[in-house]
């Protein structure tokens, strides 16, 4: 694929056109890196595309092969993978908890202990995720600005 | 726990318990039993009695993050795992000398002091790390609101 990149005035929008033959993964791959990086994420619901702001994901987890972002009422699929999405979020807030969770640290509301050297953070909605214990020290960094 | 992690761990505890063994047999033996004299079988017993303690980690596995009170249960599962364990290797593996209820009594009486101390500790050191965490996320929240 041809890359040209042309200045513009700041009186005009910054965009990305894509010009391709047809819509393959891997331009969908590169469409959800730019609305990632504009901190929008495509969800897909009922086989119905939704935009979601990243702010108001409060996790992303895999299962079975599938990646799903939870928001505070509503659970949507993404096309993307854990570790590009890891990889995405990590400036929005986003750390690995555990093998199959990405959560958004913003959306905690507190921090409990869970036995075996484990965390568990209560999230404002009330819910419970468990961060393993290889991963808090992961959290640990990342709160002090390691990450 | 999960995979490489919980063996590693488990292999970790198995020599840490086996030390810990030798140890007290050194510290309590000269005390209990002055006159007793062992043979080149008695290097076994700390093997032994590490294993008793250690095989009942395996209740604790699991492929997926165990919440905490199905933890919990796993964890009574394994001290009596370990109890009944070590009950069968005193009365049917040990001298005559262990065969006596108030020497087992005692036996018992230690290991379930030392579990759930043990878990005690470690649950008050998981507590604090826990607040530090949560006044360190309160700060990175009003940081980056």
């Amino acid at each position: 694929m041809e890359i040209k990149i042309f200045k513009v005035g700041k009186e005009k929008p910054e965009k990305v056109e894509i010009h391709c033959h047809e819509m393959t993964d891997e331009v969908r791959e590169i469409v959800a890196f730019v609305k990632t990086r504009q901190g929008q994420l495509t969800g897909i619901q009922e086989g119905n595309q939704f935009e979601i702001a990243v702010t108001d994901v409060v996790y992303v987890e895999a299962v079975d092969n599938k990646v799903f972002l939870y928001t505070q009422k509503q659970v949507y699929e993404t096309r993307q993978k854990l570790y590009e999405l890891e990889e995405l979020l990590r400036e929005k807030h986003f750390l690995r908890v555990s093998k199959s969770l990405l959560l958004n640290l913003m959306k905690v509301q507190s921090i409990k202990p869970a036995m075996n050297g484990r965390m568990l953070a209560v999230l404002k909605s009330g819910d419970e995720i468990i961060i393993t214990r290889k991963y808090v020290a992961e959290l640990k960094k990342a709160l002090r600005g390691g990450s | 726990m999960q995979g490489k992690e919980f063996w590693i761990d488990f292999v970790r505890t198995f020599f840490m318990v086996t030390t810990l063994i030798t140890m007290v047999f050194l510290v309590v033996g000269p005390i209990l039993a002055p006159e007793q004299t062992f043979g080149y079988q008695v290097f076994s017993a700390p093997l032994v009695y590490a294993l008793v303690g250690t095989v009942p980690n395996l209740v604790t596995y699991s492929k997926r993050e165990l919440k905490v009170k199905e933890l919990l249960l796993r964890k009574v599962l394994q001290l009596l795992l370990i109890e009944a364990g070590v009950t069968f290797v005193a009365l049917y593996g040990a001298g005559e000398y262990w065969h006596q209820p108030h020497m087992i009594a005692t036996l018992l009486g230690s290991i379930f002091f030392v579990f759930v101390a043990a878990t005690l500790i470690s649950w008050v050191g998981n507590l604090l790390s826990a607040k530090a965490l949560d006044r360190e996320l309160a700060e990175f929240q009003k940081m980056n609101e």
